[in-house]
């Protein structure tokens, strides 16, 4: 082996050990960055007794921003986050209207106006052993 | 191509002797490397740590056990603080004791100086950010003693914490103090301290007519020589914080009582001890100050050294230099360990 | 040779980045060894604990205190975030122990916990503070009598000052008893021996006397277990442990293991009735005479008044009986705790002469009585005394009048 292969093994080793930990480094950053401190936002809101809920009755609940319908086929409910960026929606006479880049739905969540291209969702109602309703927003 | 500040720090070459590591002991070199370390691990930190007197010590909690690799994160910071001290004392002695401070080098080792309190001041506003049970004493006491400074003692107080019980004020002086404040004037004065020992002539040495040895090492040699400090301490530093993690205990939850740890942290030790012997204004304010003072003043109150000794060890120009600041050092490590017994 | 100072430098570099690769694997791998934190959000407190990456496997406090409600660090504090045993533990309250009694108000009290009003009945630790269990002020009331240290039999010191400001014994307040700065050597000595076995203090060493202190010394009837369902051997720690010799002013421990409960009672009465054997303590004594009833008392006696005919009435007198109307009946609440009588509306069940529900224990059609044990679930009738052939005197009503007959052979 002569001296120059040898130097250049030397050379080779040493930048692949260098990118190697250069790799973990950068590795170990983006592991640092992906974690989340904050617990994960709720899912599940108590919306307290049925009975406060007559039927029929149309109720707009602030947190989750959603409605609330009580009818004869029972409870419902549909978030009103705009399906565009999520902000929240404005009830109006004719259905709900975005603030923030003036999408419009109709009264049963449909688009008729984008920039917003999907229906407003809707969101799972439990009652539970006790009478009280649970909103489930996932 | 443009000269840039890396071509201005490293020149074509430079003599051999300013780059001898038994020499320069790497000491001003491995200083900006921890510094450089501190800065991107300090930032990383920013990213979780939340400093209001809430939530700052579960942050801190946060940060050592839950984000991956935070621990090791948290520990790099904390060993290349204390490194950055000790180096930097030791780069102060070397500069010192081979008699290299003086002119044209005179301002860059007031510059140097000026960063090494700095630094000081950077590990015990970050060890107060902990914000935990163990820091509200020393944090107490630290503070109380700008109050103990006449005339403007209550400013500097309300400059340093912004008032009230530093227990449950400073938090967020000493944040932005940390953060910003001080590091803003450790870049500023760091950048211009490296930027001077070009300046005036690279580091001290003879003039090449009164050198033993003129030979002279290439950019590339001096790179290479960086490089290798730079893995040592990096991998001293990873085998420290992989071993010996950072001090952490329980989050502040009010007033602790007095049983807790009243310990300052190990470089206030030495003033902590002279505090037990009487009024905390001469032990705890003057002394330090006047320790600070005559470092500063040792370019100009001792006899300007032999050119032909300039950039060796102990030279005989220097003696009467020499030996005051080693009596200073004995007395602080005396002291220290002194605390240490208590 | 001119090579060979620049390989060798080539070499150097080399090892340190390949020691750096190294130093930088070790660190991911202790990374990758930490254990995988377990979080609970409490719903009570929102905020996230990790108590359950280490402490998965303990079994439930109680039924009322779910860990997904409560969590831990409500009651036994420490660093809810901390991973390292030693930070995280070192916050807890009372060591092991939260309820000790020292800890108490901020382990279990709370406007809606146990330090709640009187009129919800929820003063639980104002009634433990100030009980007979807590301040042991009889015994040190009695022996300082003894030894000349006080002139009267009142309750002037208690293990630890407790203060009660709506007093209705009298005592509004009680000192804190200090041995060490007592004058007779007989007092001194007591205060050295015969201290510990008030729920303030450790209990002695040894199986047989093992339990918390504070709540835990009766509630806490097995690991990590909170229950009301408190079994005789729960009581047997102090109250079946050995004797005192006041002569010495020393405890003698007993060496043995009770396990007969007819031939190894010897404490409080000689006597005992088949009831008093087969029964559980709590099924007989209610909880103001064990808890406490929020008032200072100056001894045993004074706050101990459930007798035989609390159940079984006299010759002329039927035991006294509620029928329950009242969903919100205490009765109801003490059956939900320790379900075993399933409770309705419209039952009768026994109630003490100061109105106490004795709710596991109902009347029947016929007039008879059923009870079902608290800890041990039996199924018991029993009749009154009314209208059997027993000749005791009307006047002569105290249980160990009724001991002198009823009593079993051993």
């Amino acid at each position: 082996m002569t001296n120059l292969s040898r130097r250049d093994f030397l050379k080779l080793a040493r930048a692949g050990f260098l990118w190697l930990s250069g790799a973990l480094t950068l590795g170990g950053l983006i592991r640092f960055l992906d974690f989340e401190p904050n617990p994960a936002p709720k899912t599940e809101f108590d919306l307290g007794p049925a009975a406060n809920y007559p039927l029929p009755s149309r109720t707009l609940l602030a947190d989750p921003p959603a409605v609330l319908w009580h009818t004869e086929s029972g409870f419902s409910a549909m978030s009103l986050a705009c399906t565009h960026l999520g902000c929240t929606l404005e009830d109006g006479a004719d259905g709900f209207t975005c603030p923030c880049h003036a999408s419009r739905f109709d009264a049963d969540g449909r688009v008729t106006h984008g920039p917003a291209a999907q229906p407003l969702s809707a969101l799972r109602i439990e009652m539970t052993d006790d009478n009280n309703l649970i909103l489930h927003t996932d | 191509m443009r000269p840039s500040f890396f071509h201005h720090l490293h020149p074509p070459t430079i003599p051999a002797a300013q780059a001898r590591w038994r020499y320069t002991l790497g000491a001003g070199g491995t200083a900006i490397f921890l510094m450089i370390i501190l800065g991107v691990t300090g930032i990383l930190e920013m990213f979780y740590y939340a400093p209001n007197p809430q939530d700052a010590a579960l942050s801190v909690q946060t940060i050592t056990y839950h984000v991956p690799l935070g621990w090791l994160v948290r520990n790099l910071h904390y060993w290349s603080a204390q490194l950055l001290l000790i180096v930097s004392a030791i780069h102060l002695l070397r500069v010192i004791f081979t008699a290299a401070y003086h002119r044209p080098r005179r301002f860059n080792y007031l510059l140097g100086l000026a960063l090494f309190v700095l630094s000081i001041l950077l590990d015990f506003t970050g060890y107060i950010l902990r914000w935990d049970m163990d820091i509200c004493w020393p944090l107490t006491t630290g503070t109380n003693l700008l109050k103990t400074i006449p005339w403007i003692g209550n400013f500097l107080f309300r400059v340093a914490i912004g008032g009230g019980e530093a227990c449950s004020t400073a938090l967020l002086r000493f944040y932005t103090w940390h953060i910003f404040g001080l590091t803003i004037l450790v870049v500023i004065l760091g950048f211009w301290h490296a930027f001077r020992v070009r300046r005036d002539g690279g580091i001290a040495v003879p003039p090449a007519r009164l050198r033993a040895d003129n030979t002279r090492i290439s950019r590339n040699e001096l790179v290479r020589r960086e490089v290798l400090a730079v893995l040592i301490v990096g991998i001293l530093l990873l085998l420290l914080s992989s071993f010996f993690p950072a001090p952490i205990a329980p989050a502040m939850t009010g007033k602790p009582s007095a049983v807790e740890n009243a310990r300052a942290p190990w470089f206030f030790l030495w003033v902590q001890q002279m505090l037990t012997w009487g009024d905390p204004f001469i032990f705890g304010v003057l002394i330090p100050l006047g320790v600070l003072a005559l470092l500063t003043l040792i370019p100009y109150i001792f006899p300007k050294p032999n050119e032909a000794e300039i950039g060796s060890w102990f030279p005989k120009s220097n003696r009467l230099a020499q030996i005051v600041v080693s009596v200073i050092v004995i007395l602080v490590i005396f002291l220290t360990l002194l605390s240490y017994a208590n | 040779m001119q090579t060979n100072r620049p390989l060798t430098f080539d070499f150097r570099l080399l090892l340190g980045s390949g020691l750096l690769f190294v130093v930088l694997s070790l660190a991911w791998f202790l990374d990758a060894r930490q254990p995988d934190a377990v979080e609970l959000i409490p719903t009570l407190t929102g905020k996230p604990e990790y108590c359950l990456t280490c402490h998965a496997d303990l079994p439930e406090i109680s039924a009322s205190h779910p860990v997904e409600t409560f969590g831990c660090v409500s009651c036994h504090g420490g660093e809810r975030l901390a991973l390292d045993a030693d930070l995280a533990h070192s916050t807890m309250r009372g060591g092991a122990n939260p309820s000790d009694l020292s800890v108490a108000e901020a382990s279990c009290g709370g406007s809606s916990c146990h330090s709640g009003s009187e009129a919800d009945d929820r003063h639980h630790i104002q009634r433990v503070m100030t009980s007979i269990q807590s301040t042991y002020a009889g015994a040190i009331a009695g022996i300082r009598y003894t030894f000349g240290a006080q002139t009267d039999l009142n309750a002037h010191l208690g293990i630890r000052a407790v203060t009660d400001e709506e007093t209705k014994t009298g005592i509004t307040s009680l000192s804190s008893f200090d041995p060490a700065s007592e004058e007779n050597p007989f007092v001194q000595k007591f205060g050295e021996n015969c201290l510990t076995c008030h729920i303030n203090a450790a209990p002695r060493e040894g199986e047989a006397y093992a339990r918390g202190t504070g709540c835990a010394a009766c509630h806490s009837t097995g690991e990590h277990t909170l229950s009301t369902a408190i079994p005789y051997t729960q009581c047997n720690a102090c109250h079946n442990r050995g004797n005192y010799d006041l002569r010495t002013m020393t405890f003698i421990e007993r060496s043995d293991h009770p396990t007969q409960r007819i031939d190894d009672y010897y404490q409080p009465i000689g006597l005992f009735t088949r009831c008093e054997y087969t029964l559980d303590c709590v099924d007989c004594h209610t909880r103001s005479e064990v808890m406490g009833d929020g008032d200072i008392h100056k001894d045993q006696a004074s706050i101990e008044y459930v007798q035989c005919r609390t159940c079984h009435g006299t010759l002329e007198e039927l035991p006294l009986t509620r029928t329950l109307t009242d969903p919100n009946d205490i009765a109801f609440k003490l059956d939900f705790l320790n379900p075993v009588m399933d409770l309705k509306l419209g039952d009768t069940i026994l109630v003490t002469e100061k109105g106490e529900p004795l709710w596991n224990i109902r009347v029947l059609p016929d007039g008879t009585y059923e009870m079902i044990g608290k800890a041990t679930r039996q199924y018991f009738t029993f009749r009154p005394v009314m209208g059997t052939a027993c000749e005791q005197k009307p006047d002569e009503q105290e249980s160990h009048y009724c001991h002198e007959c009823h009593a079993v052979e051993k």
